[in-house]
């Protein structure tokens, strides 16, 4: 344990003053008149950020107040790569059963997004009312303050082989895991590769395909039979959206991410909209500040690898590069996961929101609640939502109650 | 209703010292992705070490202002201001060489994304020669910028899509006393000319494109392509270009499905990161030839003219959100029309490569070649087999030439 060192962010000057430097020579387009959201990032919205960013904004107020946060770094390395360094948050209750807890972020998310839920998990759960947490919630590698690897190749395998080693070398012989984004992809990666020390996986992303007849006869039945309900529909109409105007940026970073990366590592400006769309469209009429975006880009923005190595996952996941076998693709996270519990949130203004009854096609369900409003940042856009929602989960009477042996939640 | 004068004025590109002197700033401040193994493979994009000595060039060595001169003294530019209905008036900047020969056929040159109207450059002078061959037709040409690229002007109102563009550039032909003519184009270039095609058939004598786009065979409206689809009989060439076109339609899309969804978003790379849209448009200039060396400084002339174009460099993908949020016009591009001769190139490194029984779904084809070199920058890649091809297509006795009236 003695590699698992302190960690304080710590942003050199050079690089805050090179940051207001190219924001005061930055060129910025012309825009369509009443174009308003459908084409992209609005002008009006993007300048003001950005002359925000560069005169007003203050990064050392918001590092200090993420340094509150108790941080450490440790070296985690995957068979056949070299070791990261990886930056994870970690606070520990104060209960003796405290359930483990690993947050994991997706993109252009973070660590930052368990911020809300952080002190309502670990310190709100008291061990008699509510159950209590063990949170670690790292920045993946080639996010955040986390480093990237060098070699090709670091998967959806990697990826959960570096939660899997972090959480071991954290003490934890079973854990359990709450994500969205990436966060629940590398959750279903870790309940395929580690059923033995992932127990279960709390999802606010419906990455789910529709049953099929002789895989899933039961739910297939009920999907064919069953009218969906005002969510599913709702959903349908979301889903299309995404599919058909919200994917580009999906199928860009899953081909060319060295293209797209030149512009994110070069122009503030350039990551700043690229990021700030999603926080838009993505999200349920969430009131962001400037000061919010601009902490929420500035991790991008300062991040150890660069922000152009993070859009690296979607490629990486999409090819097989070494002809690996049993590649954790898109089709297997989209499978059956035996042995391992799964919850699901779903939240209206998410990306995939679907029927019930293709969630069910990924495993055992033992949660699953519907929200009426909230989007793809659940963790920092609906905090009580997630909070409730794990809770209730994990908590006595709960679907996974008791999951991880020899902790429940409470004081005995 | 426009009441923009007539006038045509002769124009020369001339950027401003500023312009020049903001751009080597910002390439002063280059900051490039960190290296890693992979950062020179071209599956993953750009190659980092091309990016970075391109940028390096274009901020230290590269000589803007020779090539400037160099474009101004071979090709001859002019400006006019062309009216749309439902939109503003706008400057359209374009290039037009008269053929040194009698009764020469009007060609009409519209270029695509990335590409610009120094695509003309090598057929311009092949095309308008006297020297060619008796049977040998020669062309007046005219290759415009389309609005929103190069030196043209900039619009600024949302539904300008490609029934616009083959207005720009049909009023124009007309401007410049071309009542007949025929066209030349591939990329947004084929769907420009296609759309002329449908709209103004009195006029557009002939097509031909080097881009042949097509929508694959339905079972209700051709039922036999589609049985030869589902039984592979096809040429080796055909079955090649189709895996071309399959690696364009999936993992060759990510532009063209960021462009057609969020163009705003993407413009603010575009614009404020010089190497952003060096790396954004080489990635195409490499992966859509057929090995053609490119010269750095080819490179940086071509991305430099995005870079100063009139309207900026993100105003340009713009084209690909209003085509694709308009889609009968995209439909009318592809669906039949017998009033319009078409020419068809086949070039098995461009993106969208069809079977010729596909192909000719399009119209009455009277020229079809499929060569087997070459890609989507045809006129820049192999221009003397585009220029045989129209030589060939529009010579009196080998094509139909003798058919027009010029």
């Amino acid at each position: 344990m003695a590699d698992i060192r302190p960690y304080t962010i710590a942003v050199e000057d050079e690089r805050l003053k090179d940051l207001k430097t190219r924001l005061s020579l930055a060129k910025f387009p012309d825009e369509l008149d009443e174009a308003g959201w459908d084409m992209g990032a609005p002008l009006a919205d993007v300048k003001r950020l950005a002359k925000y960013w560069q005169e007003s904004y203050d990064w050392k107020k918001a590092e200090r107040e993420l340094n509150q946060v108790p941080q450490f770094v440790t070296n985690i390395q995957c068979e056949g790569f070299e070791p990261l360094a990886i930056h994870f948050i970690h606070v520990r209750s104060k209960v003796k059963g405290a359930i483990p807890l690993l947050f994991i972020h997706g993109w252009p998310g973070h660590f930052e997004e368990v911020l809300k839920i952080l002190k309502p998990l670990t310190e709100g759960g008291d061990g008699v009312k509510y159950p209590a947490f063990d949170v670690v919630a790292p920045s993946l590698p080639n996010f955040g303050f986390s480093e990237g690897p060098k070699k090709r190749g670091f998967a959806m395998e990697q990826y959960a082989e570096t939660m899997n080693k972090l959480m071991l070398k954290l003490g934890y012989d079973e854990y359990v895991t709450q994500g969205g984004d990436w966060g629940c992809h590398i959750s279903r990666a870790l309940a395929f590769r580690y059923p033995k020390y992932c127990k279960a996986t709390h999802l606010n992303m419906d990455s789910a395909d529709p049953p099929v007849f002789l895989k899933n006869p039961i739910l297939a039945l009920k999907h064919a039979i069953t009218p969906y309900n005002s969510r599913e529909q709702h959903g349908v109409t979301r889903s299309n959206w995404f599919d058909q105007e919200g994917r580009g940026y999906n199928l860009e970073q899953s081909t060319k991410p060295q293209t797209l990366g030149y512009a994110l590592a070069d122009s503030p400006v350039a990551c700043l909209a690229w990021i700030y769309e999603k926080l838009h469209d993505w999200t349920d009429a969430y009131p962001w500040s400037d000061d919010e975006i601009c902490t929420w880009v500035s991790i991008y923005w300062f991040s150890t690898a660069g922000p152009a190595a993070s859009v690296r996952i979607y490629y990486e996941t999409a090819h097989n590069v070494d002809g690996r076998k049993d590649k954790i693709d898109r089709e297997k996270m989209r499978s059956w996961s035996p042995g391992v519990k799964l919850g699901f949130s779903h939240f209206p203004m998410d990306l995939a929101v679907r029927p019930s009854t293709w969630v069910r096609t990924l495993g055992n369900v033992v949660f699953e609640k519907e929200h009426g409003s909230g989007g793809h940042f659940a963790a920092w856009e609906r905090p009580d939502d997630i909070v409730t929602d794990v809770r209730e989960m994990f908590g006595k009477g709960g679907g996974a109650f008791g999951v991880v042996r020899g902790v429940t939640g409470y004081t005995s | 209703m426009s009441t923009a004068s007539d006038a045509i004025e002769p124009f020369r590109i001339a950027v401003p010292d500023a312009a020049l002197e903001k751009l080597k700033a910002k390439l002063a401040l280059a900051t490039f992705p960190e290296e890693v193994d992979f950062s020179n493979d071209r599956e993953y994009g750009a190659p980092l070490d091309d990016v970075k000595r391109l940028a390096t060039a274009w901020k230290d060595t590269y000589d803007w202002r020779r090539a400037e001169a160099e474009l101004n003294e071979t090709l001859p530019q002019f400006t006019t201001t062309i009216g749309v209905d439902g939109h503003e008036d706008l400057k359209i900047h374009f290039v037009h060489k008269k053929s040194e020969r009698e009764g020469a056929i009007p060609l009409l040159f519209v270029h695509g994304w990335p590409g610009s109207f120094l695509e003309v450059a090598k057929i311009l002078p092949l095309l308008t020669s006297g020297d060619a061959k008796a049977d040998e037709p020669s062309f007046h040409v005219v290759a415009p910028s389309l609005p929103n690229f190069g030196f043209s002007a900039r619009t600024s109102k949302p539904g300008f899509a490609i029934r616009q563009y083959a207005e720009v550039c049909h009023k124009l032909m007309l401007r410049l006393g071309y009542d007949k003519y025929v066209t030349q184009g591939g990329d947004w270039g084929t769907m420009i000319t296609r759309t002329m095609g449908k709209h103004y058939p009195e006029h557009v004598l002939a097509s031909h494109i080097n881009f042949v786009m097509t929508r694959p065979p339905s079972p209700l409206s051709s039922p036999l392509l589609c049985l030869q689809y589902a039984l592979g009989w096809y040429t080796p060439q055909e079955k090649a270009g189709l895996e071309r076109t399959r690696w364009y339609r999936g993992p060759g899309n990510g532009y063209t499905q960021v462009q057609m969804t969020k163009p705003h978003t993407l413009g603010f790379s575009l614009a404020d990161s010089p190497v952003g849209l060096l790396a954004w448009i080489y990635e195409k200039l490499r992966d859509w030839t057929d090995e053609y060396s490119w010269m750095d400084d080819e490179v940086l002339t071509w991305v430099s003219v995005y870079a100063f174009s009139a309207a900026g460099p993100d105003a340009s993908v713009r084209i690909y959100y209003e085509a694709t949020h308009q889609p009968e016009d995209f439909r009318a591009v592809m669906g039949y029309n017998g009033k319009v001769p078409l020419g068809l190139a086949y070039f098995p490194r461009d993106l969208m490569v069809v079977p010729s029984s596909w192909g000719r779904t399009l119209g009455r084809v009277v020229y079809e070649k499929r060569h087997d070199r070459g890609g989507h920058f045809a006129s820049v890649e192999t221009p003397e087999l585009l220029v045989a091809d129209l030589r060939t297509m529009f010579g009196k006795k080998s094509g139909i030439g003798a058919k027009l009236p010029f």
